[in-house]
């Protein structure tokens, strides 16, 4: 019986980093470190990050130019920077304002659903599932039905307080000695359904215009929509940027299962209501700015952690991925059967759903 | 406790009881109340009594469309929770529901079908076109049609197919007033033949999900384990979603998209006889059966004389329960 040696780390870069022995499979990984700040990153998430940087604005200038009326990217540019021009009013008050709350939209989207799917660890969990969706859909149209909203745009208000309500409620209710995903997934679910229901009851108690009407702020839309509903998001944005980049490093050790993370001193339970908060706070501002728009919480991250191969779901990629998905779709309801505006809604599934497919069924290259 | 075979026979029976109660409630309750006497009368002499024809020709198709749907959406979800080993996997999981709104939808939008007796074949194609789209998605690529890629496929293109109807749906207005009424859910309505034409798909499917019990309870060790014990994994999988499939389909087109029953019961069924599919699977089709034609039954006497769709009173009526089973750690989550 020998006693084994004591490994030796062999290279010296490892015995300095913490996290090798954290994440044993950290491939790829680089810790850049100052002083007694450091940033993870992998390699191949940043350069996926790039590539979708690339894309996005690719994709948001060619939305900027295309429409009922075609304008050349040199306009476009000369709107952007401020110059005065007989675009003025088609790209700088129509189409960017438009744009950019797509793609805000499509961010908070993509990164509530990381937030979600991590901390349920179900790929099929997305805000909607806990409750957030359905909430913001039905307290929407009870206001609609009993005329308590005086003007539509007290509408958005409504909707992000009843998302907030009917996340809360799951919480609640699910609570009990701590929080078990499983439990949480299917209290949300249940609620979701009750929640529904009254909106379908709506559906066919109501007289047809208000059925359409309710139908068509369900699908979720950026018709008619810019800066108004722009500006507050951003400031949602703005205001919990500080979580998200701790989130981006708390998500970590939750994909892990509960009793190692708690293992490696992480508070599972207040880390797992921080990031559902957040996850619920983002979801919610979406759909008061643009309706429930569904499937992009839902595959952003998937598609995210499939395209950077990283071991959990990675924030930043999501963001990138949810919004590109939703500027794209709406590009596309604006341009696809002009002068009918199909509901973006309707077609962010169209443009992402062939993609996630693929992705699904691609042989291991 | 819960796997002493006294026990699941006790629940399997009590469940049995359950359904025919709310089978005895279903004939005789309604804005019309007929006393149990006169609606065994009806059922065995026939007669041409008021009492008579409203048990004979409202009641009885509307009862047997509940019993069959509610049983079938059970047992699917049951199977399909096995299949793709995720608790939230219900009957839409695999696109079925989404398939069978897009049937219904084509056919009243191009003018080919009226009236819910009409959308059957329409709503049942759309479900299994659907489902068989997924499984041929999620079987290729890697590993062939793990659960986490079914799951997934299946959201994809169910998000897919609602995309596509939303589209027909908002732009034209004549479809969405007819759709709204059977995407809500409902037992009215449905003519005395509905059960009928959807028994041979109810039957088969019921004996394909029951065959594969046993690799269900192998496949919810893990592909390998199974594999080891001596199960075809593929097979099993492919057998037991196929049946499920055939069992949604059929309930679907009968009695529209009624959610929750899938999701639900079969929770509910392997809390009281543990998760042995032998037993789970047929407690998941009685308590499916009870429950839905106990949702119906409330939504005739909540609103008298209008009436509340049971697709909204399953919801209404079965979530306060799920919470409450949920907490009490009762369910076998």
């Amino acid at each position: 019986m020998t006693t084994a040696p004591r490994e030796r780390p062999r290279d010296p870069d490892q015995a300095r980093n913490p996290d090798h022995a954290r994440y044993p499979d950290s491939a790829g990984l680089v810790a850049i470190r100052r002083g007694s700040l450091s940033l993870l990153l992998h390699r191949r998430s940043a350069a996926v990050v790039a590539v979708l940087v690339v894309l996005l604005a690719g994709v948001m200038l060619l939305a900027a130019c295309v429409g009922q009326t075609y304008v050349p990217p040199g306009e476009v540019w000369r709107v952007l920077r401020g110059h005065p021009g007989p675009y003025d009013l088609v790209v700088g008050e129509l189409r960017v304002p438009r744009i950019v709350l797509g793609a805000l939209v499509g961010a908070a989207l993509g990164m509530s659903g990381a937030l979600v799917q991590t901390v349920t660890r179900n790929p099929l969990a997305s805000p909607d599932v806990i409750g957030v969706g359905h909430g913001a859909a039905a307290a929407t149209v009870l206001a609609l039905a009993t005329g308590t909203v005086a003007s539509p745009g007290a509408l958005p208000a409504v909707s992000v307080a009843g998302g907030l309500a009917a996340a809360a409620l799951v919480y609640v209710l699910a609570w009990r000695h701590g929080m078990q995903p499983s439990r949480f997934v299917l209290t949300g679910v249940g609620i979701g359904v009750a929640l529904s229901a009254v909106v379908q009851l709506y559906l066919t108690e109501s007289e047809l215009a208000a059925a359409e009407q309710v139908k068509l702020w369900l699908t979720g839309s950026l018709n008619g929509r810019g800066w108004d509903q722009a500006v507050p998001l951003t400031w949602v944005l703005l205001l919990t940027l500080p979580a998200l980049v701790w989130a981006s490093r708390a998500l970590r050790p939750l994909g892990l299962d509960p009793d190692t993370a708690a293992a490696l001193g992480v508070r599972v339970h207040r880390t797992q209501l921080a990031l559902t908060v957040l996850g619920v706070i983002l979801a919610a501002t979406a759909t008061g700015a643009a309706g429930p728009i569904g499937f992009i919480a839902l595959t952003a991250p998937q598609l995210s952690r499939r395209l950077t191969r990283s071991p959990q779901l990675p924030l930043t990629t999501s963001a990138l991925t949810g919004a590109l998905i939703l500027v794209t779709a709406d590009l596309t309801a604006r341009t696809l059967m002009p002068p009918l505006e199909i509901p973006v809604g309707a077609l962010t599934a169209l443009v992402g759903g062939p993609y996630l497919l693929w992705l699904l069924t691609a042989p291991k290259s | 406790m819960r796997d002493r075979p006294t026990v699941r026979v006790a629940w399997l029976a009590t469940a049995l009881l359950l359904a025919l109660a709310t089978v005895a409630l279903s004939l005789a309750v309604g804005t019309r109340q007929v006393p149990l006497s006169a609606v065994l009368d009806a059922l065995v002499h026939g007669g041409g009594s008021r009492d008579a024809l409203v048990v004979r020709s409202l009641r009885l198709p509307r009862t047997e469309v509940g019993l069959a749907a509610g049983a079938a959406l059970g047992l699917s979800g049951a199977a399909l929770q096995a299949v793709t080993r995720n608790p939230l996997a219900d009957p839409g999981i695999l696109g079925l529901s989404q398939g069978a709104a897009a049937g219904v939808v084509f056919a009243i939008a191009g003018g080919l079908a009226n009236g819910f007796g009409g959308y059957v074949w329409y709503a049942f194609t759309g479900a299994v076109v659907a489902a068989f789209l997924v499984y041929a998605v999620a079987s290729r690529g890697r590993g062939g049609a793990s659960p986490v890629k079914l799951a997934l496929a299946g959201t994809a293109l169910s998000a897919m197919v609602a995309g596509a109807t939303t589209v027909v749906l908002t732009s034209s207005s004549a479809t969405l007033d007819q759709f709204r009424f059977w995407q809500v859910g409902a037992l009215s309505g449905r003519d005395a033949g509905t059960v009928g034409r959807m028994l041979p798909f109810l039957a088969a499917g019921t004996l394909l999900v029951l065959v594969c019990a046993r690799g269900l309870d192998a496949l919810a060790l893990g592909d390998d384990t199974a594999r080891a014990l001596g199960h075809r994994v593929q097979l099993v999988r492919g057998g037991a979603a196929l049946g499920a499939t055939v069992l949604t389909a059929a309930a679907v087109a009968a009695a529209g998209p009624i959610a929750f029953i899938g999701l639900a019961v079969p929770h509910l069924a392997r809390r009281l006889v543990g998760g042995g599919h032998r037993w789970a699977l047929p407690l998941s089709a009685l308590l499916g059966a009870a429950l839905l034609l106990a949702a119906d039954v409330a939504g005739r006497v909540v609103r008298a004389p209008a009436e509340v769709p049971a697709g909204v009173m399953t919801a209404l009526v079965g979530v306060p329960v799920l919470v409450v089973l949920v907490r009490r750690k009762a369910v076998a989550v």
